[in-house]
């Protein structure tokens, strides 16, 4: 496979998987923003996922609705679903003979959809919340298509890599910004509504409640959304199947091996593996700064090795 | 139901043009009977099958985008519903036609760039071939696999009053267009179920596994599986539909111009496995920009070195470097003299009457009569640059005469053709408007092979004569009867 190939379906991947992050948390928000007493301040989720100016940020802080604008529609913001949507149609367009028709069509619809002005509309005055789902499902449409039609081959184990770096990456990030607000604010620690709004934003509330019985506890959230091998967005899940797809991709003779990549790998999957909730919490911040880390290596080390063969 | 006479209340033929659906006496034609009943039972779904196809054009993203103050905006070519259909006997006479041409055609190229019999024995003027900008030198000498310079031709046709087929332009160099020969198929199979085998249509569906095989045979290392690719300019390129489907129905890479390197006069793409070698490219790329070392140095859409390669024969290219020596519209006037020389036959299909404006009889001719001449740039295409006697301003004709005058090499002149008419679809109603029809040729080594079928592509604006996308022009679904 071309190397550029290879770039453009791991970024299409990711620009998708960024895209299903930004909009849980934005739908998880502005619910809890429809609960809260004083104003509702959307500056933490801003952000994470966008690296806005300060005034602009004072400007539209409380403001609900511009603050889903902006992060919805506005072509400026590079991190707005229509960029993120419009940059990997751009990278599937690139593609289209390597992804199946069904798949590119539905990026294609995806698209045009972010550009229906009917949309922009609907935001402005009905319920964000179905504007939200809408994107949200077409998502999902994204995930089982490339699931059902996609070939088990080289194509999809790029897409997967690029998928899974995405989601291990944000999953690490939100807990490191979230845990990262307690030293600020310690009386958060027993704010159930707090811990309740991670979960959901992972859409792990309710395996949560199924394994952890008596509330919230900082210990229980590290152990499912660290350490849980089950939990599709743990970062433990998503680095096992880094490692997988990586596995796969050698052993099928579409790549050859690089040692240093399967060390950083390797070395990453056995350090969590064989952290404890205890460990983890010990090391505290330190932790999952080193991981944020490491999976910023792995990610510029398929860069190095695979997409850009000069 | 509606009645036929009321579908085609509007249908007035324009006087002294040919009509692909009427006869003389106000007819409906055998070929056209079945689909003028069926749309007639289907008239009040019309537009909704219209509403239909443009939605499936945009959700397929058959489109192109147009970049208008920094905003994207995607556009689909605009398609005509009703089909142009050819008759089994003017498809026999076609193919025979194209096949001729482009047989002298290869002839040509290979002789004009070898031994220059041609030029020696005074049948067209060396003056014609070193003053076209087209000759490409580095050409000289240069054996290309198996000798053939067109693989792929998408000749234009058009017809005059009495329905005789004539030859517009002979496109011998990267022809586009063929992706929406086979989309507009695949369209109209979804609009009008079932009428495609009442009618008895020829399919298109060979088209790529025709050409897949071709290039395949082209490949300089005797090798089980040769890598072809397609080299397209990139996303930006309005092309770049065709280039996408034509590389997914042959099953090839899709490569540009940064995925390939040199090494050793041999050209590589970069994998993720490392360094692949290529034999055979189908490029999308013109002469022009293909290697900045020895065409246009500022390029970055080609490849620094694939001429030596080329020149080494490490690498096939398709369509090959040059081409364009044959189909300048100067040297167009030539082509049934080159029939005569090489194939010693008289040309089925005809040419347009040609003036050529560096001749100063013909000039001044043709300055006399403007009024019923187009004239064209020899290296124009795209419907650009051209004056259309009829319907151009003094002033615009005046100025024109003169930048004709600066350079009278550029230009030639042809009479206005008044091209066929076909039925087209406006809201509720059937309209005549102007056609011209590009059928796909490819040459390989076992021979000429013409798929049935093409692209009818129609003015869509009342009266016009311009058919070209890019002025107002859309398509129409092309169909072949069988006998």
């Amino acid at each position: 496979m071309l190397s550029r190939v290879a770039a453009n379906l791991y970024w299409l991947s990711r620009y998708m998987e960024r895209s299903d992050g930004v909009l849980r948390m934005l739908k998880i928000n502005y619910a809890s923003s429809q609960d809260a007493l004083t104003e509702f301040s959307w500056a933490s989720v801003i952000n994470i996922y966008s690296n806005i100016s300060e005034d602009r940020l004072k400007q539209i802080e409380y403001k609900g609705r511009q603050v889903l604008d902006y992060m919805l529609f506005q072509k400026d913001n590079p991190c707005s679903i229509l960029s993120l949507i419009s940059m990997a149609r751009e990278n599937a367009r690139s593609v289209q003979d390597h992804i199946t028709n069904d798949l590119w069509q539905c990026l294609n619809e995806y698209y045009l959809l972010m550009r229906d002005p009917a949309l922009i509309r609907s935001l402005k005055k009905d319920d964000p919340i179905s504007v939200l789902d809408l994107l949200i499902k077409q998502i999902m449409l994204y995930y089982g298509t490339a699931e059902v039609t996609m070939a088990r081959g080289e194509s999809r184990s790029f897409m997967s890599i690029g998928k899974y770096l995405e989601r291990s990456i944000q999953s690490a990030d939100l807990l490191h910004v979230k845990f990262g607000s307690l030293d600020h604010n310690p009386d958060l620690l027993t704010n159930a509504s707090y811990w309740k709004h991670l979960l959901q934003s992972l859409g792990g509330y309710e395996l949560y409640l199924k394994t952890f019985r008596q509330g919230f506890e900082v210990e229980n959230i590290l152990d499912q959304v660290v350490l849980n091998v089950d939990f599709p967005r743990s970062v433990i899940y998503s680095i096992n199947n880094i490692s997988k797809h990586f596995e796969k991709l050698k052993s099928d003779h579409y790549i050859n091996d690089n040692r240093e990549l399967s060390f950083m790998i390797g070395r990453l999957q056995s350090r969590i593996k064989y952290s404890s909730v205890s460990s983890i919490s010990a090391e505290g911040l330190g932790f999952l700064s080193s991981v944020k880390n490491e999976l910023y290596q792995i990610g510029n080390a398929f860069h190095k090795n695979y997409f850009s063969h000069a | 139901m509606a009645e036929v006479s009321d579908f085609l209340e509007k249908y007035v033929p324009d006087l002294g043009v040919w009509d692909e659906m009427l006869c003389e006496k106000k007819q409906i034609r055998s070929s056209y009977a079945n689909v003028i009943n069926y749309l007639v039972k289907e008239a009040e779904d019309l537009n909704k099958k219209e509403e239909l196809a443009k939605r499936l054009f945009m959700s397929q993203g058959i489109t192109f985008t147009v970049y208008d103050s920094g905003e994207g905006i995607e556009k689909i070519f605009p398609f005509d519903m009703i089909p142009r259909i050819i008759t089994a006997t003017e498809w026999d006479f076609i193919e025979r036609g194209i096949k001729q041409r482009l047989k002298a055609l290869n002839l040509f190229l290979k002789d004009v760039y070898h031994n220059r019999f041609i030029l020696d024995d005074g049948v067209i003027p060396r003056e014609m071939i070193y003053s076209c900008p087209h000759y490409i030198r580095e050409m000289y000498q240069l054996p290309v696999p198996k000798d053939i310079y067109v693989h792929i031709a998408g000749i234009d046709l058009i017809r005059d009053h009495d329905g005789t087929f004539y030859v517009l332009e002979d496109n011998l160099r990267t022809p586009s267009g063929v992706s929406y020969m086979l989309e507009n198929r695949e369209i109209t199979k979804r609009l009008f179920p079932d009428l495609l085998p009442q009618c008895r249509v020829r399919s298109v569906t060979e088209y790529p596994e025709i050409l897949y095989k071709n290039l395949v045979a082209l490949s300089p290392r005797q090798i089980s599986n040769p890598t072809v690719i397609l080299l397209s300019p990139g996303i930006y390129n309005s092309a770049y539909f065709e280039h996408t489907t034509l590389a997914r129905l042959m099953g090839v890479e899709l490569v540009e111009g940064r995925d390939l390197v040199m090494d050793n006069h041999k050209v590589y793409m970069k994998t993720t496995k490392g360094l692949q070698q290529v034999d055979v490219i189908y490029r999308r790329v013109d002469d022009e920009y293909l290697d900045p070392l020895v065409f246009n140095p500022g390029s970055v859409l080609g490849v620094a070195g694939i001429m030596s390669a080329y020149r080494q024969g490490n690498v096939a290219i398709v369509n090959a470097v040059g081409n364009g020596v044959a189909d300048d519209k100067a040297i167009y006037s030539y082509v049934p003299e080159m029939i005569r020389y090489y194939l010693n036959e008289e040309p089925l299909l005809k040419n347009v009457p040609t003036y050529k404006l560096e001749n100063a009889d013909e000039r001044e001719y043709v300055f006399k009569n403007i009024d019923t001449m187009v004239v064209k740039k020899t290296n124009g295409s795209g419907g650009y640059g051209m004056l259309m006697g009829q319907s151009a301003t003094q002033q615009e004709i005046e100025e024109y005469k003169l930048e004709i005058l600066k350079d009278p090499r550029q230009f030639i002149a042809q009479p206005t053709i008044n091209l066929s008419a076909a039925p087209c679809y406006f809201n509720g109603k059937l309209n005549p408007r102007r056609i011209d029809l590009r059928p796909f040729a490819l040459c390989g080594p076992d021979g000429i092979t013409i798929v049935p079928g093409g692209l009818t592509r129609v003015a869509l604006k009342e009266g016009s004569l311009v058919v070209n996308s890019s002025q107002g022009g859309g398509s129409k679904d092309t169909w072949v009867l069988a006998e």
